[in-house]
């Protein structure tokens, strides 16, 4: 299994060994140590009609796969980094603001919406800028998410009502549902709104990582 | 009351029982509860009179009551958030620095001369007054400088954050024939405080205004 070091706040360390495979977004790799080769990949892991899916739901951040024996540095643009380790569970996240993570999760595209589709779930896309899907990944590993400014955690249970800013979304792990809700009046239809007319409302058991600033990555 | 806490250096969490309190519009990222925010109409911040002089000001913050009852966080662009208590003082700070209020506090705008031409808020700056707490953005963490009397202090315009206190106000400028040809240090524009009092600057200089 890849072991994932923080380095700092913007920088991490991915030890890979034998037959480790880690996927990253395209030219993230800063520096690495040891016999490591970096493939372009198309697939993700998740072979051709995944990929197809992805470029349809505008999904598509290129990747590569880096696979031998070594230690490789991942970074972009001074994003801050954060890394989450899954077992046996799913991290949702906006696909510009993943940074790497292990060939052992299983990747694939959801809607970020109610599930169902239709209206609600196209305003959802092109509020939050990343078309209608964001992505997931199921199973045990480690991948690194990327935030401007520090990611910071909210605790979702059953009985919170917690709301995100669909800017300020970066992602969430568990079983949570997610819903757009829309807060549109008259004022938001003059120009006159308090810019927070739409919201990501979160329902379930999880973590939902959010970042301090609203700048889209 | 508003209970304004910071989790972290640049994220505000406000925790509201039924009271309200003014945040910079959009500035919310997350909140757990009962939440409404509404935009500040005409009839807030002075009334008619306050929305004219607004307009006439050109004066940019837009602020947002938040109404409810819950955990609000507030954050912007990542900048770090600074709580300034006050106790019936009135405090200058930069409009666009400015993040969130607690509900007794009140904004006015006031003249300010070519200052304000420089840092890119217009002529006019704003002005906070009352009991309560005030959150204010900076770039990186802000610094508190005191100035007394005999100290005079200079800072940069574009680093200036807010002051409070007795202080007056004036604008020194280092103009020579090296700045009118291009050859100038950057540095050619600075405020000057007098008095009694505390200024805070951060240690970034915001882009905008006359870049000299």
């Amino acid at each position: 299994m890849p072991s994932y070091n923080e380095i700092n706040s913007k920088m991490v360390e991915v030890t890979i060994g034998h037959g480790d495979q880690v996927y990253a977004r395209r030219g993230a790799m800063l520096a690495y140590k040891g016999d490591v080769h970096f493939a372009p990949t198309l697939t993700q892991g998740q072979g051709i009609g995944g990929f197809v899916g992805r470029v349809v739901k505008g999904e598509n951040v290129p990747m590569m796969v880096a696979e031998g024996n070594g230690k490789v540095m991942y970074g972009h643009l001074g994003l801050q980094i954060t890394h989450v380790a899954l077992d046996q569970d799913t991290l949702v996240v906006e696909a510009d603001k993943l940074l790497c993570y292990d060939g052992t999760l299983q990747a694939g595209t959801m809607f970020l919406g109610s599930g169902g589709g239709g209206f609600r779930a196209v305003v959802q896309g092109q509020m939050t800028g990343q078309g209608l899907f964001t992505t997931n990944l199921t199973g045990t590993g480690g991948a690194v998410i990327l935030s401007h400014g520090p990611v910071f955690t909210l605790e979702c249970n059953g009985s919170s009502k917690i709301a995100v800013d669909p800017q300020a979304y970066v992602g969430h792990t568990g079983q949570i549902d997610t819903k757009l809700d829309s807060n549109v009046g008259w004022r938001d239809a003059v120009g006159r709104g308090s810019g927070e007319a739409f919201q990501i409302k979160m329902n379930g058991t999880g973590t939902v990582f959010v970042q301090a600033s609203e700048v889209r990555l | 009351m508003a209970k304004f806490e910071l989790d972290g250096s640049r994220l505000l969490k406000v925790t509201i029982n039924g009271d309200t309190f003014k945040a910079l519009n959009g500035a919310m990222v997350a909140y757990d509860g009962d939440v409404n925010f509404k935009r500040q109409g005409m009839g807030a911040q002075g009334g008619m009179r306050g929305a004219l002089k607004r307009k006439l000001t050109g004066e940019s913050m837009t602020l947002m009551d938040v109404t409810g009852s819950g955990t609000v966080y507030i954050a912007n662009m990542a900048n770090e958030v600074n709580l300034v208590p006050l106790s019936g003082e009135t405090m200058w700070v930069e409009a666009s620095n400015l993040v969130a209020l607690e509900g007794d506090v009140k904004t006015d705008s006031k003249f300010n001369g070519l200052r304000g031409a420089t840092t890119g808020q217009g002529l006019f700056t704003t002005t906070v007054s009352g009991k309560g707490t005030v959150a204010i953005l900076s770039d990186g963490p802000a610094i508190v400088l005191e100035v007394s009397p005999g100290q005079t202090l200079c800072v940069d315009p574009q680093a200036y954050v807010a002051h409070t206190g007795q202080l007056t106000q004036d604008f020194v400028t280092d103009v020579t024939w090296r700045t009118a040809i291009g050859q100038n240090s950057g540095e050619s524009f600075q405020l000057r405080f007098n008095g009694t009092g505390q200024v805070y600057i951060q240690p970034a200089e915001r882009q905008g205004g006359v870049d000299v």
